[in-house]
């Protein structure tokens, strides 16, 4: 849907500049023709950037949706990447687990690592085999879920880790 | 002569500690260790004993048992791949987190051939000792066990491999399976690399 609305305005810059062409009637100077160029690739650049290729059939926010949802995604937007949502519930078993839609709406192929803590009612962070550094990749335009189960019932929030490749 | 010398010199000293990384301690599992194209690296046996821990505690099977916590008995688990590395690196892990939570009791005193046949014999003797004759101890509710596989694949210089790593949970008292996982993990690329 987004993707669409994007190639209908590139489709619209690229008249424009017909229009302004045909409107001077001049003859296209090879500076000119430079800057035509140098516009459609702006054009197209802007195009790509923002969009991401992930559509979703709730149009509200889950109801799990955390209010931490803010400072999440300014952790990732420090290595370009957005968090659309960031969700928590109880699993059947019990403990908590926690989904983060990723996103990345930059022009890159992202690799990044993350590693999720749980936390007990008091603050402390509980120690388990289960947080580890993964790894996961997000393609230009692409978006992923990162996820993680708590070690126990008792954990009841969480503290996230990120950490970008360099390659 | 002098001149020639520091021709020489100067290129290799400048080169020196771009050539030669220190040796350092890194976390154990983190990004920075070494990545390698056809092994089985210590980032990768983490990553599956983590996934294998979260949908045991996600599905609640151990919960489900009649011990409680569940008794559990470590069956095989089989390295069907090319690279050599212990099958322990993962399960004690696992063990670590479901004994030390109290979510499971691994049962080491069990079968023809135990983990512990010491505590098996002492175990026995004092049965022998008290004249019971049905076998009351231990009595486990699951088994364990799983695979670890392979699958090599390249185009042209560019390596892929893919280990799966698999676990069953069976149940002793039914013989059913209970729970299945799969955690898979691809790697690709020519040659091996320091992570990041």
């Amino acid at each position: 849907m987004i993707r669409t609305t994007d190639i209908t305005d590139i489709t619209n810059i690229t008249n424009i500049t017909n229009i302004t062409n045909a409107a001077t009637h001049d003859r296209p100077t090879p500076r000119r023709t430079f800057a035509c160029a140098a516009l459609a690739t702006i054009a197209l650049l802007s195009a790509g950037c923002g969009t991401v290729n992930t559509t979703y059939t709730r149009t509200t926010p889950a109801d799990s949706a955390i209010a931490a949802q803010t400072r999440v995604n300014a952790l990732f937007q420090e290595i370009f990447l957005t968090a659309k949502e960031v969700r928590m519930n109880r699993t059947k078993g019990g403990p908590m687990e926690v989904q983060i839609d990723v996103e990345n709406n930059g022009l890159s192929y992202k690799t990044f690592s993350y590693r999720f803590d749980w936390v007990d009612p008091a603050g402390n962070v509980i120690s388990s085999q289960m947080s580890v550094w993964k790894i996961t990749n997000v393609p230009s335009g692409g978006s992923t879920v990162i996820r993680a189960v708590a070690p126990s019932d008792d954990a009841s929030d969480f503290r996230l880790q990120l950490r970008e490749s360099k390659s | 002569m002098r001149t020639r010398l520091i021709t020489v010199l100067l290129p290799v000293a400048l080169l020196a500690p771009i050539a030669c990384e220190r040796a350092r301690y890194v976390e154990t599992g983190s990004p920075e260790g070494v990545i390698t194209v056809g092994n089985v690296d210590m980032q990768d046996i983490l990553k599956a004993s983590s996934g294998m821990l979260e949908s045991l505690a996600e599905t609640g099977v151990l919960k489900t048992a009649k011990n409680k916590p569940a008794q559990l008995v470590m069956g095989e688990i089989v390295n069907d791949t090319s690279s050599r590395f212990d099958v322990g690196e993962m399960t004690y892990r696992m063990r670590e987190q479901l004994v030390n939570t109290g979510q499971a009791a691994v049962v080491t005193t069990f079968g023809n051939t135990p983990e512990d046949k010491q505590a098996q014999e002492v175990l026995r003797r004092e049965k022998f000792l008290k004249g019971e004759t049905s076998e009351p101890l231990p009595d486990p509710d699951f088994s364990l066990t799983g695979k670890i596989t392979q699958v090599k694949r390249s185009a042209g210089d560019t390596k892929q491999v893919t280990y799966t790593f698999r676990l069953t949970l069976t149940n002793l008292r039914s013989g059913l399976e209970v729970w299945t996982k799969t955690v898979d993990m691809t790697k690709l690329g020519n040659k091996n690399a320091v992570g990041f």
